[in-house]
This record gives C-alpha cells, structure tokens and sequence, in this order.
C-alpha cells in the first residue's frame, strides 16, 4: 500500500479528531502537497461538523423523578436485604451456640434419665447429631425457599 | 462542584447527591440510549435501569476513575443485553425512525447565520440524522459517543470493551457507511 492510500485511509479519522499526533503530521504534511487528499479531508469535514451538532432528543420531564422514585425503593429494598442478612447471620451463629450448647446438657441429662430408667443409650450421640444434622437440614431448606420466594416476589414487582 | 465530588459522596451513601448526578447526566445518557435503542419508550427504561444499576454497584466504583466511562459501560451493557433479549435480530437492523423532541437550543438560529443558512443547516442535520438511523448498532454508538458526546478514543474503549484499534476502525467504517448512506439518499447534495 503507497504512502498516499494509507494517508486516505486516515482521512475520515481526522476529520473525527481521532488520529494520534504522529499520523495528525503525517496526514497534514501529505495534504499540504496532495490535491485530490486535500479535496477528501474536505468532503469529511462538513459530515463530522454536522454530526457534532446534532440535535440533543430531550427525555420526557417526568423522567428524573420517575428514576429517583425507583432508586429510593431500590436503596430501601437494599437496606433491607441487607438488615435480613445481618439478622440471618445473627440467628445462625445463635442456633450454632445453642447446638454446641446442648451437647454437654444433653449428655448429663441422657446419662442422668438412662441410669434412672436403667435406659441404655448405647448410639445416645448417633442419635443427638442426626437430630442435630436433621434440624439443621430442615433450616437449610426453609431459608432457601424463603430466598427463592422473595426472589420470585422482586421480580414480579 | 465537580462531578467527582458528587460521586464519591454518593459512594459514602450520601443520596443527596443522586438527583443532582440524575439531571447533570440525563440528556447525555438519554441520547446515548436512544441512538442505540432507538425506541424513546425503552430508553427511558433503560435510562432508568441505568441509575439503579449505578446505585446498586457504587460501592465497587473506583473513585480515581472516570465516572463518565462507567456510567456509560453500565448503560451500554444493559442495552445490549435488552436488544439480545427483546429484538436479538435487530442489533444490526437499519431503522427508519427518526428521533423525537429534539433540544430547542439546537434549533435555535446562531446570529451570524441567514435564515437560508439556517434552514439548510437544519435540513442537513435531518438528512444525517436520518441516515444515522440506519446504521447498524455499533456505528451508531460509536459516533455518538465521538461526536455528541465526544469521548476520547480510549473511554470509548473502556465504554464498548473493545480494544483502541477496534474503535478506530469502527469510527472509519461508520463515517464511510453514513457518507454512502448520505450520497445514496440525496444524490447530487454537498457531501462531496
């Protein structure tokens, strides 16, 4: 490709104003002594003249506070997801120390009532942690549900 | 105050400032939509989509950077994924529509020109915007974010996620499809 096809090829970009400074002297040194360059650069100019002053459409007036009007029930929605999370996080470390909790009250009470009773609880903490495991499995479920169905109600909303 | 100021306010949850962000940016942010939608009804969806998208992920915003950029990344991804989901045929599709409402500014006449001058001016915007209609998509995105907007080479690579070289050519190939567009429509006018 001669130097004079590339330099055309540029033409469009400069009249953009979109040529690095090296290819801005190289398109106008080449113009400087190229007519038929010259005459393009000119036919460009006027297209990206008017393409700059277009006129700007104007959004409907109601626009700006229909958007804030949503941007506060979003803020609001965020606040509280965000409330429910930090509850969520709280009840979960709770229910966590209450299990961990109960072991000990569960092995003295079990211990307790068995000798009493002359009970044998041979598989006594099989049965503790499947309950415990049982429980939780059950939480689980629930929370997810619960997130699917508020999930669910946004996106009806 | 500069808009910097105001965004990082509004990144310390100040709300205050968003209304203020809201009009700064409504008529660029509006247009921008609209010559990629070019349905006004989904771009002031989108323009609204836009702001709740800003304020859902102003938090991960890095201040040192430009919010312009930003701004118009969220708009141009959520418009995307709009026409793939309600018109994924159309990303390409010419139009005929031509814009709405237009700026009253841009219409009023500047001193030193005639009522001639004026006239063909007007006339001349109509034809490019005309012909802008029908270009595809990623044309008229990238010359409204050069020329309207007049974006940097570099934020409208950040804007589009696309390298420098791939907006440069895109501007090339765009302004070579309107000039057609223009010659082709109103053979004989002064675009040569």
């Amino acid at each position: 490709m001669s130097e004079h096809d590339k330099i055309r090829e540029l033409l469009a970009l400069a009249a953009a104003d979109a040529l690095t400074s090296a290819e801005e002297t190289q398109v106008a040194e080449h113009v400087r002594s190229c007519i038929a360059c010259s005459n393009e650069l000119g036919a460009w100019r006027p297209i990206a003249s008017e393409l700059r002053r277009l006129p700007t459409p104007q959004p409907s007036s109601w626009l700006v506070q229909a958007t804030l009007a949503r941007a506060e029930a979003k803020l609001t929605e965020q606040a509280e997801h965000d409330w429910n999370r930090r509850v969520m996080i709280v009840f979960v470390a709770f229910a966590l120390l209450l299990t961990i909790a109960s072991w000990p009250v569960f092995h003295f009470v079990s211990r307790r009532f068995g000798s009493l009773l002359e009970l044998q609880f041979s598989h006594t903490w099989i049965c503790f942690a499947a309950f415990t495991a049982l429980g939780w499995l059950a939480g689980g479920v629930a929370a997810v549900m619960l997130a699917i169905r508020q999930r669910g109600e946004r996106r009806l909303a | 105050m500069a808009v910097d100021a105001d965004v990082v306010r509004l990144r310390r949850g100040d709300l205050n400032t968003l209304p203020e962000l809201i009009t700064r940016y409504q008529n660029r942010l509006y247009r921008y939509l609209l010559r990629i939608v070019r349905q006004p009804a989904e771009a002031e969806d989108l323009f609204q989509q836009t702001w709740l998208r800003v304020v859902e992920k102003i938090r991960s915003f890095d201040a040192s950077r430009n919010f312009d950029a930003w701004l118009f990344t969220l708009a141009h991804n959520l418009a995307i994924d709009h026409l793939r989901r309600i018109r994924p045929q159309s990303l390409d599709e010419p139009l005929a529509n031509s814009w709405h409402s237009e700026n009253l500014a841009g219409r009023i006449p500047r001193k030193d020109y005639t009522p001639l001058d004026h006239a063909l001016a007007a006339e001349r915007r109509s034809e490019i915007s005309e012909a802008m209609a029908g270009l595809p998509m990623m044309y008229r995105e990238v010359l409204t974010l050069r020329f309207e907007d007049e974006m940097k080479i570099e934020e409208i690579a950040q804007v589009t996620a696309v390298p420098v070289s791939t907006v440069k050519s895109r501007l090339r190939r765009s302004l070579e499809q309107l000039r057609y567009a223009l010659e082709a429509r109103y053979p004989g006018d002064t675009w040569q």
